[in-house]
């Protein structure tokens, strides 16, 4: 071997030893440098844990792997703690839409923050429901300075309404929120103007009749002229008839309240408008007032044939008693589907506007001195109402003061007639027919 | 100057909502007013008269705001034609509901007077009728529905049948000696003053028209009194040798 040779063989070895220590350093470097990033890695999300304040996890210092499973759990719960929160928000929101009450809520610069399906129309409202909006402002306003307000809103309509608005502070005062709850008593209204109207009025039904038969009895006691005796006696006569008429009214009523048609029979309602208008033909003609029918012969209806012949006459009695000398009252009955639609129309003195949703009360009367004079009982439309709901249909008043009324039946039609007490099988919507035959006599 | 704009625009809505709360509170008297005198209701009456003053309070405070907009926002076109119809509108308003005082003061003056059904209804029908149109102005007045404000002069034809019907119910009810000459009278006012009120919606329909479109009913008579003049002028120079 030459020299040369040697020499060309030691270079080569140093220079694949330069190799592998620069290879050894480079790695080494690498593997420093790796080391180092890790550690500020592990340094950043142990701050990061520490500040969320999560628990950080036990064990040996080897990496951010630990700390990077416990921001992904932490933040795995977040998002499924938001699915429920919202889940449950949801429902609050579903629950609050159901209420009947209008709910808003503002927060302590007054914006609007929540608000139920009911509020809606007290946002940007527009007619009588903006003077509601306005005072729910002002009362919220009052309610974010810490006091608790509420305010009666009387509303004319139509139709009539009575609201209330209470707003309550809620959360600390200065920085807290405020809720206002409108709530529509106008049902609560009536109900309680019914009660104390029937007590005031029942009393005064019975009360007056028998005071003046007492005080008539009195001073027939010290007269001896049998003319002023006999006038007397006929007073007393009418006075009792009176106070008889109420009471047998009221456990009409009361009979017709306590209960649905138990065994519904096929009432033909041709034999019913007969069976009424025969009977108050005679008072008809007395006041000088027409009365005419008009009803299909194939007509049925399911029912109770005395309440339903006790109904009709109470609401020809009044068309009759309401109706001026020479003036007419119309009966009709149309098949529709599956009803039968009963209308009672007079031309008489009406109904004021007021009055109409009060008619059907017991001893509602829109006019004192004018009921008195014509003798009614005051209990006539509650019949009507209560024989109508034990029917299951329904009853319904259009009325024009100086133009007249018509009062409206609903009444389910009977199904197919199958009993022979039935004329025809004619579909019920026929060609209407005058029925000015005789009535047929009937138990009553 | 987006932040300016947004305040002017709050302003311009906030105007807008108390033009309905101060027609709110006009539509409520008619039915009241109404109500108060078929029931004789004589502290009713007075309780009207007193709400009276929340109007007047109420139209004054917006024509304030008003005035305040015009004077420190530059309104132009359509904004400027809203400031000068809610102006309008308080005036037509504010006057509807002293319509509605001057029912409450007639029914104290009629008080025990016996009206006939008839015209009980007729006056019932008269009030429905004035606060229908009331409503449909306003609402054209929020929807800036143009053809809404045009078309309540048409709709309006209604209530002065009414009335018309109700003058002849008046003389029948005197002729037949049921109304003395002094509630007669009365009565004749009140029925005037509910069809003033349909005036007056259809007033506001016509601000609303111009505040949409720019267009007002009396250009129609000013361009005829123009034509009117033209063609005198014509005339004149044709017939001159």
């Amino acid at each position: 071997m030459t020299r040369t040779a040697v020499l060309a063989m030691a270079e080569g070895a140093v220079a694949g030893l330069v190799l592998v220590v620069a290879l050894v350093v480079a790695v080494a470097a690498w593997w420093l440098g790796a080391a180092t990033e890790r550690r500020r890695q592990r340094a950043v999300l142990a701050d990061s844990v520490r500040r969320l304040e999560l628990d950080e996890p036990t064990g040996p210092d080897d990496g951010p792997e630990p700390l990077v499973a416990v921001l992904e759990r932490a933040v795995r719960d977040l998002r499924s703690e938001g699915e429920l929160s919202a889940h449950a928000r949801g429902r609050l929101q579903e629950a609050m839409d159901a209420l009947p009450q209008a709910v808003l809520i503002v927060d302590a610069s007054g914006e609007l923050v929540e608000r139920n399906a009911a509020a809606e129309t007290f946002v940007a409202a527009r007619h009588a429901d903006a003077l509601v909006e306005a005072a729910v402002a002002e009362l919220l306003d009052a309610a974010l300075k810490g006091e608790a307000a509420s305010r009666t809103i009387d509303l004319f309509g139509p139709p009539r309404r009575v609201l209330v608005v209470t707003t309550t502070p809620l959360g600390p005062e200065g920085a807290g929120t405020a809720v206002a709850v409108v709530d529509d008593i106008t049902e609560r209204r009536r109900l309680e103007a019914v009660r104390t109207d029937f007590v005031a009025n029942i009393s005064h039904e019975l009360k007056t009749p028998v005071g003046a038969i007492g005080l008539l009895a009195e001073t027939l006691e010290a007269e001896d002229d049998p003319e002023v005796v006999e006038r007397l006696a006929l007073r007393i006569q009418n006075e009792a008839l009176r106070v008889g008429r109420t009471i047998e009214d009221l456990l009409d009523l009361s009979r017709i309240e306590l209960g649905e048609v138990s065994v519904p029979e096929p009432v033909e309602v041709g034999r019913i408008v007969d069976e009424a208008v025969a009977r108050i033909r005679p008072a008809a003609e007395q006041a000088g007032i027409t009365v005419t029918a008009s009803v299909p012969d194939a007509l049925v209806v399911a029912g109770d044939r005395r309440q339903l012949t006790s109904a009709l006459s109470n609401l020809l009695d009044n068309a009759v008693k309401y109706s001026d000398r020479g003036g007419s009252v119309e009966v009709d009955a149309v098949g529709r589907d599956d009803e039968v639609v009963l209308t009672v129309a007079d031309h008489g003195i009406g109904i004021p506007s007021r009055d109409i949703e009060r008619v059907f009360e017991r001893f509602y009367r829109v006019d004192q001195a004018r009921s008195r004079e014509t003798g009614g009982t005051g209990l006539g439309l509650a019949i009507v109402r209560h024989v109508v709901a034990n029917h299951h249909g329904s009853v319904e008043v259009d009325s024009r003061l100086g133009e007249g009324s018509t009062f409206t039946l609903v009444l389910p039609a009977a199904p197919a007639p199958t009993s022979g007490e039935v004329r025809d099988d004619e579909p019920a919507a026929g060609a209407p027919a005058p029925t000015s035959s005789p009535p047929i006599p009937e138990r009553l | 100057m987006a932040e300016q704009r947004k305040t002017f625009h709050q302003e311009l809505d906030e105007i807008r909502d108390e033009i309905v709360q101060l027609a709110a509170l006009v539509s409520e008297f008619i039915p009241r007013g109404t109500e108060l005198l078929l029931a004789n209701d004589m502290r009713g009456a007075l309780s009207l008269i007193e709400a009276d003053d929340e109007i007047d309070a109420l139209t004054l405070r917006i024509e304030e705001q008003c005035y305040h907009v015009l004077a420190l926002q530059q309104p132009m076109a359509s904004d400027l034609r809203s400031i000068v119809t809610a102006v309008w509108l308080t005036g037509e308003l504010e006057r509807s509901g002293d319509l509605m005082v001057n029912v409450a003061k007639a029914a104290r003056r009629i008080y025990g007077a016996n009206l006939d059904p008839r015209l009980r209804g007729l006056i019932e029908r008269m009030s429905e009728e004035a606060a229908r149109l009331m409503k449909l102005a306003i609402d054209a007045y929020v929807e800036r529905n143009a053809s809404l404000g045009a078309a309540l002069d048409d709709i309006d034809d209604t209530l002065d049948q009414l009335h018309r019907d109700y003058i002849e119910a008046i003389f029948e009810s005197h002729a037949d000696h049921h109304l003395g000459l002094q509630p007669a009278v009365q009565l004749a006012l009140i029925g005037r003053y509910y069809e003033r009120i349909g005036d007056h919606a259809v007033n506001i329909g016509q601000r609303v028209q111009y505040m949409v479109t720019g267009w007002l009913p009396e250009q129609t008579g000013a361009a005829r009194l123009r034509a009117r003049a033209d063609g005198e002028v014509d005339e004149g120079d044709t017939s001159s040798p």
